[in-house]
C-alpha cells in the first residue's frame, strides 16, 4: 500500500506539469489584454511598462519556466489586475471558504442522501421507494442554480428564517450548503439504493440471515459497507463538481471563495491568477481521487492485493 | 392501471404544478418592496433617524484603494469618501474648493495654484502638506507604478516625458524632477501646464489626485491600503476590509469637518449579482443599490425606493468609415434607428435619446449639442430609404460587433430590424470583452463594419467626450481622420473662455452630426444610472453624473 501512495504522489509532478503548459497556452491563445480592463485604451508607454514589470512579453519558454518555478516554491506571484495583491493572498483568504462550502455540502449529500438509499432500497417497490427516487431524480436534474434561488426566494426573504446572501455567521452557511449539496445528495441516494439492492439479493445476505443473525445487523454490518463502494468512487469526481459548481454557488450567494476570483481572472486576463488557482484545484482533484482510491482499497479487500 | 403507477404519476404531476407554481407566483409580491428598514415614509426635511447607520451594495469588490492605480467607479466611490481631495464637484458640477481653501489659475493659464487649508491631517496625526500632493501625482505618473490614469496629468509640463520613461534603460528619476508639479511650501502647490487647459482643476476632482501618505506607502508596499495599514485623510476611515465580502467605513471625528457629516458608520456588501441583490434589499439587509440588473427594471421602476439619475456617459454604434466609405450610407444608418422606441420597449431605464456624441449634463450642453437633423429621436424611416436609394454602391451586408453583456443583443436585434429596412443584412457578432477590445484595435479588424461601444465621462468637460474622434486616439476604432477636427480640439484645448470653449465644442460636434456631419458614429442614447435606496436616505442619496456618492451629505430620517 505504501509503495502504492509513493508512486502516486509521484505521478502528480509531470502531471502538473502537463497541466501547467495547458493551462499556460490556453490562456495565451484566447488573447486579450490583462492590463485593459475597460472601453478605455491603455497609453502606449503605461502598457509598455506594465508588460515589462509582469513578464507578459518574455519568450513563452520564459514565462512557463516562471511559473512552473512559482508553483514549486509555493510563490504563486502578484496578481496582474488586482494590483497589490498576490495570488497567495487571494488563496489563503478565500480558498478555505469554498473548501468550507465543499465539505458542508458533502455532508450534508452524505447525510441525507444515504439514509434515504437505503430505505428506498429496504422499502423496494413500496411507495416509500417511488417518492424517494423520484425526489432524487427531480433534485438530480433541477440544476444547483435553480434550486440555490428558489431557497433564496422562499426561505431567506418570503419567510425571513435566515439571510438572502454572505457567508459570516452559521444562518448564512444553511441554504448555500443545501443548494450545493442537492445534486450530489440525490446521486448518493440512488447508487446506494442500487448497490444494496443488488447486495441483499447475495448468497452471503441469505446465509447470514440463515444463521439467525438479526436483520438489522446484517444490514448495517454487511449489506452497508458494501454499498458504500461506489459511493466512495463516485465520491471522487464528485468532489470535482462540488468545487466546480460551487462557483455558481458563491456567485449567487455572494460567499467570498476563490469561485468568483477564478472566473474574473479569466475574462480579466489575469494570467498569474489564473495559473495559481488552476494549478491549486488540479492538486486538490489528484488528492481527492488518491484518497478515494485508498479508501477504496480499505472498503474493498478484493482490490488490495492487486495494487502494489 | 395499476394503482402503483397511477399513485406515482399524480405525485408526479402535483410536483411538477408545484414548481411551475413556485416559478409564477412571485409577480404579485413584487409591488412591495419596502421593507420596515430604518423609518417609514417622508417628506423632505423628516426628522434624523437616531441611528446613523446604512449598509451600501456596491455590487463589487473594489481592486484597488490606491489613488494611483484605481481605474473604476467603486474605488473612486469610496476613496473619494475616506480622502480628502484638493477640490470637489458641487451639484452644477463646478469645482469648489475642499481641501484646498483657493485654487488660483495665472494669467495665461497655463499656471494653477493651489493653497491648502490649515488644520489639515492624516489619521496618524501628521499634517497633510503640499508636498504629499506632490509626491502622490509624481508617484502616479512614475513608469514603475504602472498606472493607468497617468494620462490625465499629461497635461502638466514634464508628465508625459516622465510616464513614457523606461525604467531599464534611462534614469527616470531625472525626468521625476523635470515634472512641473511643486510644494512651494507646505500649504502651496503649483503646477505648471504645457498648454492652458480650462478644465483642469475640475479634473483635479477626479480621485487620481488624491494624496496618499508616503511614510506608510514606503513601510508596507503594496499592502498600505489594507483596512490595517491604511492613513486617510478625509471624512470617513476605513474600519474593515474583507476582501470580496465587505467594506466598512466609519465617520472620522477628527476630520477638519466632522460637524456637518451625519452619518456614523457605512456598511459594504459585495454582491454582484443583480438579483441576489435585490433580493438583498427586499431582505432589509441592504439600503442602496447602485445599479440593477436589466430583466427586474419594468418591476422595480414601479416601487417607491427606485431612483434614477443622469450620467455622463454616451451609448454608441461606430462605424468603419474604410467599409463603409459613403457617407449617405451612414446617415441613412443613423436615421433608420428608432431610438426612442429601443430606449422604452428594449433598454427600459429611461436614458436620453442621443442627439449629439455629448451627453446631456455636461456644461455648455445647449451650445455644443447639434441637435443633428440625422439622430431624430423617433428614427425617420422614410427619410433613410430615400437617402439609401441615392447611395451609388451600398454596402449591403454588415457585421455589427457587440460584446457578451447583458442587454447589448438586443437592442442590437433592435437595430439589425431597422436596417433591414433599408435593404441592409447586417449580422450580429457577439464576442467575449476582452477578444472584443482586442478585435477593435484600433485599427479595427478589417471585418468590422460597425461596432458597439460606450463611452463614460472622466471629467466634466466635452473635451473628454470630443477627443476620441481625432486622427490618434487610441478609443478611435472607425478609422475616421479628419484633419480640420483634430485643428478645432487643438483649437479648443487652447481656448480659455468657456463659453468660447463651447462654440468651438459645437463646431466640433457640427462637423461630425450637423448637415454635413460626416457620422463616423452612431449615438444611440445618454446613459442613466439606477438604483434602490430606501426610502429613509433617499432624498440625500444622490449619485452625480459621475457615478459617485457624497456621504458627508447622507442623512438617515425617520
Amino acid at each position: 500500500m505504501l509503495k502504492f501512495i509513493v508512486r502516486r504522489v509521484f505521478w502528480t509532478i509531470p502531471v502538473l506539469l502537463v497541466v501547467i503548459f495547458l493551462t499556460f497556452i490556453m490562456m495565451r491563445q484566447i488573447g486579450g489584454n490583462p492590463f485593459r480592463q475597460s472601453e478605455r485604451a491603455v497609453p502606449e508607454a503605461v502598457q509598455r511598462n506594465l508588460e515589462a514589470k509582469f513578464h507578459v512579453n518574455d519568450p513563452w519558454y520564459q514565462q512557463y519556466a516562471y511559473y512552473v518555478k512559482g508553483v514549486f516554491t509555493f510563490d504563486l506571484g502578484p496578481s496582474l489586475v488586482v494590483r497589490g495583491r498576490d495570488v497567495n493572498d487571494i488563496v489563503k483568504t478565500h480558498f478555505p471558504k469554498s473548501i468550507e462550502l465543499g465539505v458542508y455540502a458533502f455532508l450534508f449529500a452524505l447525510v441525507l442522501g444515504v439514509p434515504l438509499g437505503m430505505i428506498a432500497a429496504l422499502r423496494h417497490n413500496t411507495w416509500v421507494d417511488y417518492s424517494a427516487m423520484f425526489v432524487s431524480n427531480v433534485f438530480h436534474a433541477v440544476p444547483s442554480f435553480l434550486v440555490a434561488t428558489l431557497l433564496i426566494y422562499f426561505v431567506a426573504l418570503k419567510a425571513g428564517w435566515v439571510p438572502t446572501s454572505g457567508w459570516t455567521s452559521w444562518e448564512h452557511k444553511i441554504l448555500p450548503s443545501i443548494a450545493l449539496g442537492f445534486g450530489p445528495m440525490a446521486l448518493f441516494a440512488r447508487l446506494v439504493r442500487g448497490t444494496m439492492l443488488e447486495t441483499l439479493q447475495q448468497d452471503y445476505v441469505r446465509t447470514a440471515r440463515a444463521k439467525g443473525l438479526r436483520y438489522r445487523r446484517v444490514v448495517g454490518l454487511h449489506v452497508l459497507r458494501n454499498s458504500l463502494i461506489p459511493v466512495v468512487t463516485a465520491a471522487g469526481p464528485l468532489l470535482g463538481f462540488i468545487i466546480t459548481g460551487s462557483f455558481v454557488i458563491e456567485l449567487i450567494f455572494n460567499i467570498p471563495g476563490i469561485g468568483q476570483n477564478y472566473v474574473d481572472s479569466i475574462s480579466n486576463r489575469d494570467y498569474s491568477v489564473v495559473m495559481g488557482l488552476t494549478v491549486l484545484l488540479s492538486v486538490i482533484v489528484i488528492l481527492a481521487n488518491l484518497v478515494v482510491d485508498i479508501l477504496y482499497g480499505i472498503l474493498d479487500p478484493r482490490t488490495r492485493d492487486a495494487r502494489s | 392501471m395499476r394503482s402503483k403507477t397511477f399513485w406515482l404519476l399524480l405525485a408526479m404531476v402535483v410536483a411538477s404544478l408545484a414548481l411551475v407554481a413556485a416559478g409564477c407566483g412571485g409577480d404579485d409580491e413584487g409591488d412591495d418592496a419596502a421593507g420596515t428598514g430604518t423609518g417609514a415614509t417622508t417628506d423632505e426635511g423628516g426628522t434624523e433617524a437616531a441611528e446613523q447607520v446604512i449598509t451600501v451594495n456596491w455590487g463589487t469588490e473594489p481592486p484597488s484603494l490606491d489613488p494611483g492605480l484605481a481605474s473604476d467607479t467603486t474605488s473612486a466611490n469610496i476613496l473619494l469618501n475616506i480622502m480628502d481631495p484638493l477640490v470637489k464637484l458641487d451639484d452644477d458640477l463646478n469645482s469648489v474648493p475642499y481641501a484646498a481653501e483657493s485654487v488660483e489659475t495665472s494669467e495665461d493659464g497655463k499656471t494653477v495654484t493651489y493653497t491648502l487649508r490649515d488644520g489639515l491631517k492624516w489619521t496618524n496625526g501628521d499634517p497633510v502638506t503640499a508636498e504629499d500632493f506632490e509626491y502622490s501625482w509624481k508617484r502616479t505618473v512614475s513608469p514603475e507604478l504602472g498606472a493607468d490614469y497617468a494620462y490625465q496629468f499629461y497635461g502638466i509640463v514634464g508628465a508625459q516625458e516622465y510616464n513614457g520613461c523606461d525604467p531599464k534603460k534611462d534614469k527616470c528619476a531625472a525626468l521625476a524632477d523635470k515634472m512641473a508639479v511643486n510644494a512651494v511650501d507646505d500649504k502651496t502647490l503649483e503646477v505648471k501646464l504645457t498648454t492652458p487647459q480650462p478644465w483642469f482643476v475640475q479634473q483635479s476632482a477626479h480621485h487620481s489626485f488624491l494624496a496618499v501618505h508616503k511614510p506608510t506607502v514606503d513601510k508596507f508596499g503594496d499592502k498600505w491600503t489594507e483596512a490595517e495599514n491604511i492613513v486617510t485623510n478625509g471624512a470617513f476611515t476605513l474600519e474593515r476590509w474583507e476582501h470580496s465580502s465587505a467594506i466598512d467605513i466609519v465617520k472620522d471625528p477628527d476630520w477638519r469637518d466632522a460637524d456637518t457629516v451625519k452619518l456614523t458608520r457605512v456598511n459594504g456588501r459585495m454582491i454582484e449579482d443583480g438579483t441576489t441583490a435585490v433580493q438583498a434589499f427586499e431582505a432589509d439587509e441592504v439600503d442602496a443599490l447602485l445599479t440593477l440588473p436589466p430583466d427586474e427594471t419594468a418591476r422595480l421602476k414601479e416601487t417607491a425606493e427606485y431612483a434614477q439619475y443622469g450620467a455622463l456617459g454616451t451609448y454608441y454604434y461606430g462605424v468603419n468609415v474604410d467599409n463603409i466609405p459613403d457617407v449617405k450610407q451612414r446617415r441613412a444608418m443613423a436615421l433608420a434607428i428608432p431610438r426612442q422606441s429601443i430606449i422604452d420597449n428594449i433598454a427600459q431605464a429611461d436614458q436620453i435619446p442621443a442627439t449629439g456624441f455629448t451627453p446631456e449634463g455636461m456644461p455648455g450642453y445647449e451650445a455644443i449639442n447639434p441637435d443633428s437633423p440625422w439622430l431624430p429621436p423617433e428614427g425617420d424611416l422614410e427619410q433613410a430609404k430615400e437617402l439609401m436609394g441615392e447611395v451609388a454602391s451600398p454596402k449591403e451586408n454588415i457585421t455589427l460587433y457587440i460584446n457578451d453583456s447583458p442587454g447589448h443583443r438586443e437592442i442590437a436585434v433592435g437595430v439589425q430590424a431597422a436596417w433591414k429596412e433599408l435593404g441592409i443584412d447586417s449580422t450580429i457578432k457577439q464576442q467575449e470583452f476582452q477578444q472584443y477590445l482586442e478585435f477593435l484595435g484600433p485599427p479595427p479588424n478589417k471585418d468590422v463594419d460597425s461596432y458597439r461601444l460606450g463611452w463614460i465621462g472622466d471629467f466634466v468637460d466635452a473635451i473628454n467626450f470630443l477627443e476620441l474622434w481625432t486622427c490618434e486616439s487610441g478609443n478611435n476604432s472607425t478609422n475616421y481622420c479628419n484633419k480640420d477636427y483634430d485643428a478645432l480640439i487643438e483649437k479648443a484645448r487652447q481656448t480659455e473662455d468657456n463659453d468660447a470653449r463651447y462654440e468651438i465644442y459645437g463646431q466640433a460636434e457640427e462637423i461630425l452630426f450637423g448637415e454635413d456631419g460626416d457620422m463616423p458614429v452612431l449615438p444611440i442614447y445618454y446613459y442613466t444610472y439606477q438604483g434602490l435606496e430606501r426610502e429613509s436616505i433617499k432624498d440625500s442619496f444622490e449619485l452625480n453624473l459621475l457615478d459617485q456618492v457624497d456621504l458627508t451629505k447622507v442623512v438617515v430620517t425617520e
